[in-house]
């Protein structure tokens, strides 16, 4: 039945000019559906099953746990803020796809499921979508499409809609519901509160027990709070091998002995570890978007350095600086750095006369 | 006291999952075709001259072609009848002259000279005259020295002879078929002609570390032999190939882009081995060999004896199912051959015959499946190493921008960065930096086109990098000759 219709869709395509240019979605539907039916002509005659539909359809796998936690606790209002998003950031990437003549790719299921993951619930819905059109055009398309961008594009909007809304985007937070059906019944929460953990340990040094962090029974943002299925899922890709264990493993690990350390030596700064791991995005941060493997450096050793220098700019920006969560940031910096540190390793491991 | 040494491997490569249509413990005669087709470059060696005219009468292993000045060996009938007519024909990419006989149906076998029951008894320049005459000595990737020219390199030159049985590749031949009852002493005695032929090489034997019984049965036949050394690799791709086993077996870097021979090592499979054996004992040239038919579009997968020079068409038709549309595939899935013209001839360098489905089917919700029997070298399907997996050309995706994975570079063996390399290649940047890179380096496994998830043909471009490097003057021997002390160099450009 698919087929028919898809097939009705070329057969418009054929007569009508102007409707023409749209055939890369449809093109991107047909693919979806049924996958192509190419042959290899040269060597290697036989190809791995892997390809980057179901490599991203295991990233949205593994995000899952958190989606439904977040719908559990925040109400079904998330699902609207999750629809905004794919709805206008799928616009943007129509729009070009269009404009460039090439085909859609799907890295975009992905930014357009961690982008409302990483928001705050009161986020209101037109902020959702500025942020992911921002996203999606500055943080991807203008730098020539999926595979070629240096920031990771969901924390692009993230942070811009941040910095121009600061207002919305740090002042109010649900309290999640728990008791019974909680959110699977109900729109939006009712309690407003205006402390997460992060903060409230920032402003009167309250240590949130660790059980509530784990299950996501403190405020948040949306995808970020139910960190046993962050975790889960984080295990997930590595296991399928989505993702590399060493930025997620060298990140966890230098956040935890930095502030250890910091913690002995300003106990009234730094926050102790454990309780470090566990409170705003870092989990999250650290398995789903610092391994993104556009944004971040593509050799061994690039990874682990990238993993230290992140744990250090989290922990650093956290404690010093105005802003109570450095996840963010510190992923937007690192993406930067992601080139030269790439530069350098390989320069180093090719240096002419240096034979292995 | 041969010494059983744990086994080594190398970072990078890939086991393959277990493939349908493995070769099966059954050796099947094919028998005596009527027409032959003799392509006069076989193996390792530049082209041959004919010695015969259209309209002589041949004997089976009569020699047809051959040429003493240039690296060669002889080439032979592998019937007996008429010479019917000499013809030039494109055999996979290259112009090849032919020698076509047709057969009489009496198939008298003429013997190499020198016959001679205890084969001790001969003096080596006998043995030298005999093996060349035989042709065995093409077999392997850098030829068997004799006196004749049938090396880059000397009989005094060799170091190290590396005689491998590794199943690496997605289909193998059976070790244990190829060794079965008495053949396993004829390997062993095989092993010892190539010794008195090779005075200075100390022997290496490869063997696969799953083939336990092969090894115990190796182990106790060879116990009292002192100059063979037996190590135990494992079965990963593509450490079948000289670039893996030199480094690994020897620990000596190897000359990328050369011969291993240049290096002063020869290395053979075990089939050849047994080659040898029947051209100094038994008298009988190489006119026949075992390959296999695997796969999943063969009915049977059993191992056949076949005479070279028999037309492809006529050894797979009784075998090939005929539902489906299939995809004929020579020696290796890897970096074979597709094989278009059924009526081209096998000759010495055939293993393998693959067939394998054209898939060209498009599934519903394709990458949403559970996969069962798809093959990756990720994990994201549900799938276990027992199951069996089908081979098919299916690309399996859309062609995408890399998105970095890292794949490529987690298994490739010689240790390069694929996808960086293709990327400096796509965007025409070549110069200098891709030989730093080295780009060189190269074996052309295809690994990491098998495994790209944005299906980028890799190797091609790397392919294409280094034939732009050349043309714009680039000299790869710089990267490789200052660090090496190569032999029989000229002789080796030559041959390419």
């Amino acid at each position: 039945m698919i087929r028919k219709i898809l097939n009705l869709g070329y057969q418009l395509l054929e007569k009508n000019k102007k409707l023409k240019k749209l055939k890369p979605v449809l093109e991107a539907v047909d693919g979806f559906f049924f996958g192509t039916d190419k042959v290899t002509t040269f060597t290697p005659y036989i190809l791995d099953y892997l390809d980057i539909k179901r490599f991203m359809a295991t990233v949205i796998l593994a995000l899952l746990p958190s989606v439904l936690a977040s719908i559990y606790f925040y109400g079904i209002r998330v699902i609207l803020i999750i629809l905004v998003s794919y709805i206008f950031g799928g616009l943007c990437e129509i729009a070009f796809a269009v404009i460039r003549k090439k085909e859609i790719e799907e890295g975009f299921l992905v930014t357009g499921l961690i982008f409302p993951l990483i928001l705050p619930p009161t986020v209101p819905l037109w902020v959702v979508a500025v942020g992911i059109v921002f996203g999606v055009i500055f943080g991807k398309e203008v730098f020539g499409g999926t595979g070629r961008n240096i920031f990771n594009p969901a924390l692009a909007g993230r942070v811009f809609i941040t910095i121009s809304f600061p207002k919305i985007m740090t002042v109010d937070w649900y309290q999640p519901l728990v008791s019974g059906w909680a959110g699977f019944n109900r729109f939006k929460p009712d309690t407003v509160t205006s402390a997460t953990p992060l903060m409230l340990y920032k402003s009167d040094k309250i240590l949130t027990s660790f059980k509530d962090l784990l299950l996501g029974l403190s405020p948040g943002c949306i995808g970020e709070t139910f960190r046993l299925g962050i975790i889960i899922g984080g295990i997930f890709l590595v296991l399928t091998r989505v993702a590399n264990w060493r930025i997620p493993l060298t990140y966890l690990i230098s956040v935890f002995f930095l502030s250890y350390f910091g913690n002995l030596l300003f106990p009234e700064k730094f926050g102790p570890p454990i309780f470090q791991l566990l409170t705003g995005g870092l989990l999250f941060g650290a398995f789903f978007m610092a391994t993104d493997p556009v944004t971040s450096p593509f050799t061994n050793s690039g990874k682990l350095i990238a993993g230290v220098l992140l744990g250090f700019l989290t922990v650093i920006i956290r404690t010093f600086s105005g802003y109570v969560e450095g996840v963010m940031f510190s992923i937007l910096l690192m993406n930067a750095f992601t080139p030269l540190i790439d530069y350098l390793v390989v320069e180093r491991r090719y240096k002419p006369n240096n034979k292995r | 006291m041969s010494i059983l040494k744990h086994y080594r491997t190398f970072k990078g490569g890939y086991k393959f999952f277990n493939f349908t249509g493995q070769p099966q413990d059954i050796i099947i005669d094919l028998g005596v075709p009527k027409v032959i087709f003799i392509p006069l470059r076989q193996g390792f060696g530049v082209e041959v001259k004919p010695v015969v005219k259209v309209g002589d009468q041949v004997k089976t292993g009569q020699i047809i072609g051959r040429d003493d000045e240039n690296v060669s060996s002889p080439v032979h009938s592998s019937i007996s009848g008429k010479v019917k007519e000499i013809v030039k024909k494109n055999y996979f990419g290259r112009e090849v002259t032919f020698i076509v006989v047709e057969g009489d149906g009496k198939d008298e076998l003429e013997k190499l000279p020198f016959s001679e029951k205890n084969w001790e008894k001969l003096t080596e320049e006998e043995l030298e005259t005999k093996l060349y005459l035989s042709g065995v000595t093409s077999l392997g990737p850098s030829g068997i020295p004799t006196r004749y020219r049938s090396s880059v390199i000397g009989l005094k030159e060799v170091e190290n002879l590396i005689i491998h049985g590794l199943g690496s590749e997605p289909y193998n031949i059976c070790l244990k078929t190829l060794l079965k009852g008495k053949n396993i002493f004829y390997f062993i005695e095989g092993l010892k002609i190539l010794k008195k032929l090779l005075p200075n090489a100390k022997i290496y034997l490869c063997l696969n570390s799953e083939e336990k019984r092969i090894i115990e049965e190796i182990g106790k036949l060879t116990s009292d032999i002192q100059w063979l050394e037996i190590s135990l690799l494992e079965s990963k791709y593509p450490q079948g190939y000289d670039e893996m086993l030199i480094p690994i077996v020897l620990g000596k870097k190897f000359p990328y882009g050369y011969s291993a021979a240049n290096i002063g090592i020869i290395s053979l499979n075990i089939s050849a081995v047994l080659h040898v054996y029947e051209a100094i004992v038994d008298g009988k040239p190489l006119i026949d060999r075992i390959i296999t038919l695997s796969g999943p579009c063969f009915k049977e997968n059993p191992h056949i004896k076949v005479r070279i020079g028999t037309p492809i068409g006529e050894i797979v038709k009784d075998y090939l199912k005929s539902e489906v549309k299939v995809r004929l595939i020579m020696n290796s899935l890897m970096r074979g051959y597709e094989l278009k013209d059924y009526s081209l001839p096998m000759d010495r360098t055939y293993t393998h015959i693959i067939a394998i489905p054209e898939n060209t089917e498009r599934k519903l919700f394709s990458f949403l499946r559970l996969g069962l029997h798809s093959y990756s070298y990720s994990s994201c399907f549900l799938t276990f190493n027992k199951l069996e997996k089908y081979p098919d050309t299916n690309i399996h995706g859309e062609e995408r921008p890399c998105i970095s994975c890292g794949y490529c570079e987690e298994v490739c063996p010689v240790r390069i960065i694929p996808h960086l390399l293709s990327k400096i290649v796509v965007k025409h940047l070549v110069n200098e930096k891709l030989m730093h890179y080295g780009i060189f380096n190269c074996i052309e496994c295809n690994l990491c086109s098998f495994v790209c998830p944005s299906k980028i043909p890799i190797t091609k471009y790397i392919k294409e990098g280094q034939e732009k490097l050349i043309i714009q003057g680039c000299d790869r021997s710089r990267c490789i000759l200052p660090y090496f002390n190569l032999k029989g160099l000229e002789e080796y450009q030559g041959i390419k």
